[in-house]
């Protein structure tokens, strides 16, 4: 794609997500979205062939399905409050469509089917964007509506995405389905704390952004996009193989990674609101994904898979520059003992 | 107690700068020196703990056990030094890096104040573990183990995080030396059961309690050695510290919760020796021994009597030097017949004696044989068993008959007899293995003419 064009469209998706963060006026907050949506569909489809265009077709029907839902509520509450301003919903019926909408953009279940299809037919970059950028404005929308959303929807839909994204991703061998599930269990587990303290949400998708952010880079570092393909990286260069395995610990929630502090301040959260099933629950289930995330380290750092002679080929190649790799390493990892800095969040 | 957390974290620097005919010499000799300063924990002034900071403390319990890690050390590195020789330089170094981070995360949990971050770095042990056995084990087997060893760990303990941030916000704080002060009868509920279950069934499948043990004979069969090593004398051996820590918050529920727990660990440590009579694999039927021996401190910490606690921190200390003396004594069979089948290798006391002065020593200290510490332990569970209920002792009698079975068979098999033709061309034994054995064998010996500091706080 010609650079400035693709600068433009890029800026288009920033500016859509910037606006909807930003605005106070509902009727903004949707013009970002369709912004957002509208621009990010020649990214989703850099490389013209079927498969993209199916993907990205996908994506376009359920995201404008959400927005329209999303207008819908919009326009429920302007009935019952009489002003455009963000602010709590008024109405239970707009909250719940409301929340619905949001849900579908973020992929939670049961809006998730699209998530692993879309994330699966378009190049790693873009699922990149997807699973990282496109979370951003749903996410502040449901955070600044978080007083008057509806528990029980919101938890029955949160550990619905935590058994299904440990669930569906057990039989994948495709690495961009793998971080879709990822993807769905994570927003599980901010959705699940986003009523009784949204600022563990944000937190929680701070270092979720920072783990998938690393993990896809990895993955573009070695150009692979299946198990397979991943477990010849021992071949090339034998530090990625390291990396990838102190990232995915860290994804999976295990101490003394960054990963676990989303997950130990959410179970804080919640048994400090005297829910004690529901975290003892859906800490279990986030086992289910680490599993595969261990499966992925035995093929990768843990064993030598055997290559055949042309991986050697690979050597040729000069590898990509991947920036701020290091930093993003070492936040995806290192930040555990920061934790008591979180005070200052209160 | 940064004099000894911080010289164990600077182990691992030490290792990725020094010279390839070095990296061996320099970590074993600095980890020995580690070990020295960690003695001087063992003179406990008072009954009380020594506090020495907010986050780190020592008590009677945690002293020894704290030796017992920094003293595995260096003993593991140079039972390591044989399998690791023909690795290229980098993958050594990323061992010995693998070793001493699990070392620091082990001082660090042992000495651990505040009970979550005792949880952190519990949880945390679990990874360079995980790495050893499955980047380094020997066979395919070794995959699967890594997968029953993380994955019923980390079942177990999810509960305890909830259970014990749960129990922060009940009691305002986790710091362990406020609670033993504090400490109030836990109101009878359900949830306060489902509290104490939450908070024990960590613990128990690491220690391993019977039913929850599968993945004990897994994960030490497949490790090379020094994860062999670490796993038998101090992780569970973690389990162990964890029960007695935690059940000062847990009464009254513990009189009768402990039952089912009790009733599993009597008849399991049966069933596990006498599993260990029928094994083939020497690394196996010392597995289970494991087991067998940590039913035994189960039982102790579950009926809660001070000589109990005594025969439970005896034979943990007791155990760990025994189990992985007999890790290293089954590893220089393994080195020089590459397998671990007890019969290929018999007859043995003919070619290498000194070796099998060594195996005698391991397997009498194994069966508890006075004046060794091994006994005082076992003894003082039986004798506190019998207290709390007499019929204990038909258990444990036959427990102590099998168990010398079971030890003297390994001793009969792999030493006496004829040996078999195709070994009469094995290495004679090496200085490092006789020196490892006798490293471990003279703590033991020296032990026993000192046992109060190994008795724990109840002493």
């Amino acid at each position: 794609m010609n650079p400035l064009i693709f600068t433009t469209i890029l800026m288009t998706v920033l500016l859509g997500t910037m606006i909807v963060m930003m605005s106070s006026h509902w009727l903004m907050i949707w013009i970002g979205f369709e912004m957002n949506l509208l621009a990010i569909i020649p990214i989703l489809m850099k490389k013209y062939n079927p498969r993209t265009m199916e993907a990205s077709t996908k994506y376009f029907l359920t995201q404008a399905t959400a927005s329209m839902l999303l207008m819908m509520a919009i326009i429920i509450n302007l009935m019952h409050s009489g002003q455009w301003t963000i602010t709590k919903v008024f109405n239970p019926t707009a909250s719940i469509i409301m929340t619905s909408a949001l849900a579908m953009k973020l992929g939670l279940t049961p809006f998730h089917f699209w998530v692993p299809e879309v994330t699966q037919g378009i190049s790693l970059t873009s699922g990149l964007i997807l699973l990282t950028w496109q979370k951003l404005a749903p996410m502040s929308i449901l955070y600044q509506i978080s007083p008057s959303i509806n528990l029980n929807i919101l938890l029955t839909m949160a550990v619905l995405s935590i058994l299904v994204g440990g669930w569906g991703g057990l039989n994948q061998t495709q690495l961009r389905k793998i971080m879709a599930y990822s993807s769905i269990a994570h927003m599980g587990w901010m959705t699940a704390v986003l009523v009784y303290s949204p600022t563990l949400t944000m937190l929680n998708m701070l270092i979720y952004i920072m783990m998938t952010l690393t993990m896809f880079m990895l993955f573009i570092h070695s150009s692979s996009t299946t198990t397979l393909s991943l477990s010849h990286t021992w071949n090339k260069t034998p530090l990625t193989t390291t990396l990838i395995l102190i990232t995915l610990l860290s994804m999976g929630g295990l101490p003394p990674l960054s990963g676990f502090m989303p997950k130990w301040m959410i179970i804080q959260e919640l048994t400090k609101n005297s829910s004690i099933i529901l975290p003892t629950l859906m800490a279990i289930m986030a086992l289910l994904n680490l599993y595969f995330y261990m499966r992925l380290t035995y093929s990768t750092s843990l064993t030598m898979f055997p290559s055949t002679n042309n991986m050697k080929m690979k050597w040729q190649f000069e590898t990509k520059r991947i920036t701020l790799l290091p930093p993003l390493i070492v936040m995806s990892s290192l930040l555990l003992p920061l934790t008591p800095m979180l005070s200052i969040l209160d | 107690m940064l004099k000894i957390i911080i010289p164990t974290i600077m182990l691992m620097p030490l290792t990725w700068l020094s010279k390839k005919n070095m990296i061996w010499i320099n970590t074993t000799t600095y980890s020995l020196l580690i070990s020295l300063i960690s003695l001087s924990l063992l003179n406990q002034p008072s009954n009380n703990s020594l506090n020495f900071s907010l986050m780190f403390f020592s008590d009677p319990l945690s002293a020894p056990l704290l030796v017992l890690t920094t003293w595995l050390l260096p003993l593991m590195l140079m039972a390591s030094q044989h399998h690791l020789s023909k690795e290229p330089l980098i993958r050594k170094k990323l061992y010995i890096t693998m070793l001493t981070m699990l070392q620091t995360f082990l001082i660090m949990t042992f000495t651990a104040t505040e009970l979550i971050s005792f949880y952190i770095l519990f949880e945390a042990t679990l990874v360079p573990t995980l790495i050893i056995i499955t980047r380094w084990g020997n066979q395919t087997e070794r995959l699967n183990a890594g997968l029953y060893f993380l994955f019923y760990t980390l079942m177990g303990s999810l509960p305890l995080l909830v259970a014990l941030i749960s129990i922060q916000n009940l009691t305002g704080s986790l710091n362990f030396l406020l609670i033993q002060y504090w400490n109030q009868a836990l109101p009878d509920s359900w949830s306060n059961i489902f509290l104490w279950l939450a908070c024990m069934m960590a613990f128990m499948v690491k220690m391993p309690l019977y039913g929850l043990h599968l993945w004990l004979p897994k994960a030490h069969v497949e490790a090379p050695i020094a994860g062999s090593m670490v796993l038998a004398a101090i992780l569970l051996k973690l389990g162990g510290y964890g029960m007695l820590r935690i059940t000062t918050m847990l009464n009254p529920q513990t009189s009768f919760m402990a039952y089912p727990f009790l009733m599993l660990s009597l008849w399991g440590m049966i069933m596990t020796s006498s599993i260990c009579l029928r094994q083939t694999d020497l690394k196996s039927l010392i597995a289970y021994s494991s087991v067998s021996h940590m039913a035994l401190v189960i039982v102790a910490v579950l009926i809660q009597t001070p000589w109990s606690y005594m025969g439970a921190t005896a034979l943990m200390i007791a155990h760990g030097l025994t189990s992985s003396m007999l890790f290293c004594l089954a590893n220089s069979n393994y080195e020089r017949t590459h397998s671990r089948t007890m019969i290929l290798a018999r007859g043995l006391q003919t070619l290498l004696p000194l070796m099998a002065a060594w195996w005698l020593l391991a397997s009498l200290t194994n069966l508890a044989l006075p004046p060794s510490i091994n006994l005082i332990g076992e003894l003082f569970v039986v004798m506190s068993s019998f207290s709390w209920s007499n019929i204990t002792i038909i258990l444990m009698g036959a427990n102590i008959t099998i168990t010398a079975l079971y030890s003297l068979y390994m001793l009969i098999t792999t030493q006496r007899g004829k040996y078999t033709h195709h070994i009469n061309s094995i290495k004679p034994s090496f200085t490092r293995e006789n020196a490892l054995m006798a490293l471990h064998m003279t703590p033991l010996l020296l032990l026993s003419l000192n046992p109060k500091i190994i008795l724990g706080f109840t002493y």
